[in-house]
Formats: C-alpha cells, sequence, structure tokens
C-alpha cells in the first residue's frame, strides 16, 4: 500500500503537465476558470491541438492509434488538463463511439470513422434518450426499417446535447418487437447530414441552448453503418456504460471548481463567516473522499487483483459535489446572484457587472447543473444498481 | 500508488480474524462486559498474535511495523467489537518509540510489546474536551524529579492500566510524562462505557514522573493522530460487520409477505449506506497512509478523515437499527453492539463537529489527496 505515485507516473504527470502549459491557449483557459462562456470555436480547436498531439483519443490503445495508457496515466492526464482549465473533451466521439466501433465495428468501419474521431474534426452526438425513454433507456421507439441495403429510420431523440454541431450522432434504434425491449434494440452511425433529420434546440433553464432534439423523418441510413448485429446494440451500449469508469466521478474538475469556490468565497467575504467555512470544509472532505474511492478503482485496474464495483457511488457522489459547489458559488454571491447577465458570460463583454464580473456566471452555472443528478442514469435509478450489488 | 495489500499483511489479516473468529466469539464479549468491560487474559491474547508490539522495534521486542499493518489488525478487531483497548496500545508505543528517553524506553516498550504493561494515554479534561492545548493539569520538578498534579477523563481502561502517557503544563507548555499507576497520589475511579468497555476517572496529587518530552503537544497531538487512524479502521471492521448483518436481515426478514430487500425505499437507504461505508473505508486507508507525513499534512488529514468516519459511523449505525426494525433496539441482538461501538467510536479521539472545525480551520487554497 502506497499513496505516492511511482517516479515513473510523476514524469508522465510532469510532461503532461508541461505541455499543457505550452498548447493551452489562454484564452480558452481563463473562460474555463471563471466559467465563461466557450464558443464551438474554442472547444473544437482544443480537441484539434489533443488530436495533433495524439491525445484526443487518451484512453485508446496502441493499436488504433491511441497513446495505449494505463488506466493511472489516464487519470493523471485528466487531472492534469482540468486543473489547467482545460475544456472538457466532449466525449461522445472519442470518449463514448469510438470504444465501441474499436470492440464491435468491423475494420472498414474502424478504418473510416476513428481517423476523424482521433483528428477531432469530426463532431459526434449521442442519440439515446427519448421523450418517452429517460432513465429507462430499454423502451426507445425510433424505428430503423431494413430495406434493402438500407435502413429507415423515423422518430425522435431528445436531450442531444451539442447536436447543433454534430457531424454524425450514433443512435441506438428499435429494429425488433420481439421478445424483451433490449432484444430489439440496434447501434446505428447516422450521418446527421442526411436528408429527413432535423435539430431543434431545447432552451435549459439556465438560457443556454446545451441540447437539442433531434428528429428522422424517412432518414436513408446504409446498412454498412450498422455496428456489429442488429438487435444487439442494448450489449453495446452497455460495453459503452462500463467503459465510462472514473471519469464519471468528475473529481478532477471538482478540485478546481473547489479552489474557485474558496476564491469566491475570499472576494465575497464569506470565507470568514464560520458557518460558511464549514460548509466549504464539508465539500472538501467530500472532495477528498471521492479522490480516494477513485484511486482505489484505479489501482484495482492497474493490478488487477480486486475488482471494485463502486461505478454507481462515483456517478452518485460526482454529481452530488458538483451540484454543491455550484450552490456555494451562488451562495457566496448572495444577492449578487439574483442579477442576471447572460451576456455577461461572454470573454470580453464591455458592459457593467452587477457586484463583480466573477458573479455574472454563478447562478448559471448552478441551475445548469441540476442536470448531474439527473443524466447518465438518474441518481435514483444508480441508488437501485447499488442496491442491487449490494443484496445480491 | 498501489492499495493493494502484501502477503505479509493479507496474514496478519488472516490471523486476527480467525482469532476474532474462533477466540473471541459474542459470547466471551458478553461475559467480558458483564465482568466490567475489560478482559485481561483475552489482551494477553492480542499480545500472543504479537499486536501489542505491533508498534514496538524488535530490539525492544515488538513487529517494528507501520500504520497500514496496525490498520488491517484495527479493521479486525473492529469486526469483533473487541473492547480491549488496542488503539491505546499503538499510541503508548508509538509514543514512547519516537518521544521518549532512552531508559523509558527499554524499560517500558518491550513489557508493552509482550502485553505484561498496559500504557493509555490520559489526555481528556473537563475543559479541554478534544482541544489538545488545553491542559490544567500541572507538573513541577522538585529535585531531579518530576511530580504531577491533576484530574485526566475517561481515560480507557484507567482503572486496570499499568500507567499513563500524561499532557501536563510546565511553565505554561505542554510537556508529556509517564506516571504509575501504582505511583503516589494516584487515585481512579472506573466505569463502564456506553459500548460495554471500561474507562476511569484519574487524578494525580504531587505523583511522581517521569519526563517523556518536553515537546508534549507536538507529541500529544502525534499520539491522537495515532489513535485517529486506528479508530478509523477500527470503526470500518465495525461497518462491514453492521452491513453485513443488515444485509442479511433484509435478504430473510418478510413483512407483508416478501423480504425487506423487496422495498425500494429500504433499498435506497441501504445504498446510501453503502456510499458511507465506502467513503470511511477510503478515509480510513488516506489516515493510515498520512500518519507518517509532517505535522501540518498528518494533521489536516486526520481531521478530515475522523469527520468523513464520524458522518459514516453515524448515518451506518442508526440507519442499520431502523432497517432491523424492532431486533434492531435490542441488547440480545449483536446489532445493537455494533451501533453502540460505531456510538462510542464517534465520540472519541474529536467528535464530528470537532473535526469538522479542524478542518475549516486548516482549510488551503487547494485541496485534495495529495494537498
Amino acid at each position: 500500500m502506497d499513496l505516492a505515485f511511482t517516479p515513473e507516473e510523476q514524469k508522465f504527470r510532469e510532461d503532461v503537465r508541461g505541455w499543457v502549459r505550452e498548447n493551452l491557449p489562454k484564452e480558452i483557459s481563463d473562460k474555463v476558470h471563471n466559467a465563461l462562456r466557450l464558443t464551438r470555436d474554442d472547444m473544437q480547436s482544443w480537441a484539434r491541438i489533443l488530436g495533433k498531439k495524439g491525445w484526443l483519443g487518451y484512453g485508446w490503445p496502441k493499436q488504433f492509434g491511441g497513446p495505449g495508457w494505463n488506466a493511472i496515466q489516464k487519470h493523471l492526464f485528466e487531472e492534469e488538463t482540468a486543473l489547467a482549465g482545460a475544456p472538457r473533451i466532449i466525449p461522445f466521439g472519442p470518449v463514448m463511439v469510438a470504444p465501441v466501433i474499436m470492440a464491435f465495428g468491423n475494420q472498414e468501419q474502424q478504418q473510416r470513422f476513428l481517423p476523424g474521431i482521433a483528428s477531432g474534426e469530426v463532431w459526434w452526438s449521442q442519440g439515446y434518450s427519448e421523450p418517452g425513454s429517460g432513465s429507462d433507456l430499454a423502451s426507445v421507439k425510433t424505428r430503423a426499417e431494413r430495406k434493402g441495403d438500407k435502413y429507415i429510420v423515423n422518430g425522435q431523440k431528445t436531450w442531444t446535447t451539442l447536436a447543433q454541431h454534430g457531424d454524425w450522432i450514433f443512435c441506438l434504434v428499435r429494429t425488433s418487437t420481439e421478445g424483451k425491449p433490449q432484444t430489439g434494440i440496434s447501434f446505428l452511425l447516422i450521418d446527421m447530414k442526411s436528408p429527413g433529420v432535423s435539430v431543434r434546440p431545447i432552451i435549459m433553464l439556465d438560457g443556454e441552448h446545451e441540447v437539442n432534439e433531434v428528429f428522422f423523418d424517412n432518414v436513408e441510413v446504409p446498412a454498412e453503418n450498422l455496428i456489429g448485429e442488429e438487435n444487439k446494440g442494448w450489449t453495446y451500449a452497455k460495453h459503452l456504460l462500463s467503459h465510462e469508469r472514473t471519469n464519471i466521478a468528475d473529481v478532477n474538475r471538482a478540485k478546481r471548481e473547489l479552489e474557485r469556490l474558496k476564491r469566491i468565497a475570499k472576494s465575497e467575504g464569506v470565507y470568514e463567516d464560520q458557518r460558511f467555512r464549514d460548509e466549504i470544509a464539508k465539500l472538501e472532505v467530500d472532495v477528498v473522499a471521492l479522490e480516494m474511492m477513485v484511486l482505489r478503482v484505479l489501482s484495482a485496474e492497474k493490478s488487477g487483483k480486486n475488482s471494485l464495483d463502486v461505478a454507481g457511488l462515483l456517478k452518485i457522489k460526482g454529481s452530488e459535489i458538483q451540484q454543491r459547489y455550484s450552490e456555494l458559488m451562488m451562495l457566496a454571491a448572495g444577492p449578487y446572484a439574483i442579477p442576471f447577465l447572460p451576456e455577461a458570460m461572454d470573454a470580453g463583454w464591455q458592459g457593467d457587472f452587477v457586484g463583480a464580473a466573477y458573479l455574472a456566471p454563478l447562478a448559471s452555472t448552478y441551475f445548469n447543473l441540476r442536470k448531474t443528478t439527473i443524466y447518465g442514469g438518474s441518481n435514483e435509478v444508480q441508488r437501485n444498481i447499488v442496491a442491487q450489488t449490494v443484496l445480491g | 500508488m498501489d492499495f493493494d495489500f502484501s502477503d505479509d499483511q493479507e496474514s496478519l489479516r488472516d490471523a486476527v480474524r480467525k482469532w476474532v473468529d474462533k477466540g473471541y466469539d459474542f459470547e466471551r464479549r458478553r461475559k467480558a462486559v458483564k465482568a466490567g468491560g475489560f478482559d485481561r487474559a483475552a489482551y494477553r491474547e492480542l499480545a500472543d498474535l504479537g499486536l501489542t508490539g505491533l508498534y514496538v522495534s524488535e530490539d525492544h521486542g515488538g513487529m517494528g511495523m507501520g500504520p497500514v499493518e496496525a490498520m488491517v489488525a484495527m479493521e479486525e478487531l473492529g469486526r469483533g467489537v473487541v473492547l480491549e483497548p488496542l488503539p491505546q496500545t499503538l499510541i503508548a508505543g508509538g509514543l514512547l518509540s519516537g518521544y521518549a528517553p532512552a531508559d523509558l524506553q527499554s524499560a517500558w516498550l518491550p513489557k508493552i510489546a509482550g502485553g505484561e504493561a498496559i500504557v493509555v494515554l490520559a489526555y481528556v479534561e473537563r475543559k479541554a474536551r478534544y482541544k489538545l492545548d488545553v491542559c490544567e493539569t500541572t507538573a513541577a520538578q522538585s529535585g531531579s524529579e518530576w511530580k504531577l498534579s491533576g484530574a485526566k477523563s475517561v481515560v480507557p481502561v484507567g482503572d486496570k492500566a499499568d500507567a499513563f502517557i500524561v499532557p501536563a503544563t510546565v511553565k505554561g507548555k505542554i510537556a508529556l510524562f509517564l506516571v504509575e499507576r501504582s505511583a503516589a497520589g494516584v487515585t481512579t475511579r472506573g466505569y463502564g462505557t456506553q459500548a460495554g468497555g471500561r474507562a476511569a476517572e484519574v487524578t494525580f496529587k504531587d505523583s511522581p514522573a517521569r519526563l517523556v518530552t518536553e515537546d508534549g503537544l507536538a507529541a500529544l497531538e502525534h499520539g491522537v493522530d495515532i489513535g485517529i487512524a486506528a479508530t478509523c479502521a477500527e470503526g470500518v471492521g465495525v461497518m462491514d460487520k453492521t452491513m453485513d448483518a443488515t444485509i442479511e436481515y433484509m435478504n430473510t426478514r418478510k413483512q407483508f409477505g416478501v423480504t425487506l430487500a423487496t422495498f425500494q425505499a429500504l433499498r435506497h437507504r441501504l445504498a446510501d449506506m453503502k456510499m458511507q461505508q465506502e467513503l470511511a473505508r477510503s478515509m480510513s486507508y488516506y489516515a493510515s497512509l498520512k500518519l507518517n507525513a509532517p505535522a501540518a499534512e498528518r494533521r489536516r488529514a486526520m481531521a478530515r478523515a475522523k469527520y468523513q468516519l464520524g458522518v459514516a459511523m453515524r448515518f451506518v449505525g442508526q440507519n442499520s437499527v431502523q432497517l432491523h426494525g424492532g431486533i434492531g433496539v435490542t441488547d440480545e441482538y449483536i446489532g445493537s453492539h455494533y451501533f453502540k461501538k460505531l456510538t462510542e467510536l464517534e465520540l472519541s479521539f474529536g467528535d464530528t463537529l470537532h473535526h469538522l472545525g479542524e478542518v475549516s480551520e486548516r482549510m488551503q487554497d487547494t485541496a485534495g489527496v495529495f494537498a
């Protein structure tokens, strides 16, 4: 048992840190550190910088052009980029669909899709949720009917994050209504420029356009875009979820945001208020405990000696922490969180702030992060899963 | 970074677990509680396992082991809700080895390691509660001899121990002393504790004392931190058993014709307990792995760990009782003894609010496992 990283791991961390310092544009990290609005260009230019280095697919094995890092190296990369103020990698391409294509796609599909994901050129969206399928994902209704060498897709996806920028979308579609709901689902890749695909924005409670509805109206999809076998899509989607291990906890971002919370609390004069400070202290312990839990999982993965099935716990705690720091930031601002100036979240805005510039995004972030306990399997669904594991 | 246990640590765990399972069952424990909350024979068996010499060097007849081994042993003793106070022995071994002059070490460490002498930390005072820098007990030198006067509270097995490690103020500064229970002017008043163990009020009146170290506060903090890490590990052991019992009960007890495990309200409560159990285990590892860190970092880490453990022990304990229903509040069922042990552990070496204050006080601009 040893808490310290090995000298090699330390060296790795320093190399990543040095590279990030050299290559992360300051105007982007400034926005991240101050919770200002990121444009599509911001997100994509960082993705391209990573892509050029070969690190956008930082979890990929060498055989598919990735760096072949182990669990600890991946964690250190995530930590260094998060603490430096890098935007989160938009996960849908490199983190979500790519591992499925690697595991279940054919060679042709791998050669066709993976390079665009690795370079950051092609923006992917995730077509899972539907109006009638939230936490109960297996009930998806979007139909894909095989006609010759094509599928004809009809239906609707929703909560599709950043689909307004999407080039491609990977979808769970229903190809059969026989048997259990899970058994009639297929995993289909759809070009969003196909005729019949339309995207409608959903404006969220923070006033932002982050998610969309995506409609499919007799969309023709070449059968060669089917991943693996027809009606096996649920298995592939589950593989994808099991691939999402520790980064679901987002502990590195939480560490960065805890630092920001302390800065805000100091500026607002509540850091010396014992009642307020104790709330930060509780959050600090939560963050350290979550980080320890993440490190335990990484260690178990590295050694392969014991398996640690705590993904549900990591999701619950990680999301609760995100909500809590955003809540405390807003409470630190107090009455100055009431003014709502969405335009003040654009970098370089020249208007008059109320109170101080850093106060403008706080309420918005608080509203935005309410999603974290709902998406990715709501925390209540996670509790069901945890209880199932515990009770057997 | 590595959280696997070595083969030696696994064998230590097996040995202690075997003793707990075979040698320290609920009936034996119950008898010990009735007999006053301390069983010297059981303590000697801990010595036979080598546990009393865990922090004593091999030169002095001990095992010369480290915090991870202590954690492993304490987790297992926690599983048996063992009454005999090994955390105190770890503290005494650690403190005397680290701070006492050589002659005091050779006089006491072999006896501590062999289980012949029980030495406990007597630091709680009425006005100090959990504060370590408040100390009304005083000591003064007359000739070559130190004499110590004052009163200490809730001293574990205080009326059975052979000697005490006692903080006392000397010219406004806290020093640490060793006082034998048989020394002149020492009186003890023993009583049972809420979890079935034993403690005592101990008073000293011009009692002859040996100086352990003049740098008493630093040593006392270190000693309490050894106690915190041990308590965290012990709490993890008790919680593991509490969870096992709760899970088994939910899977077997039927109401309305179905098992309790059928009800989602109860399942979610159990999931929340599992969360606390794993956060606590994580922070117990953290405490033991930080026990040899520089003082400031060590103190911050112990406060974080004991806060988390306090929250977890209370949550798991209370909810286990609730999920058991009526049987959970009876003396005959072992679950209530787990609950009482968890409660007592929360109150030992600083409760949850105390350590929240410590975390609050010690916060830095950055935070994390490595900061």
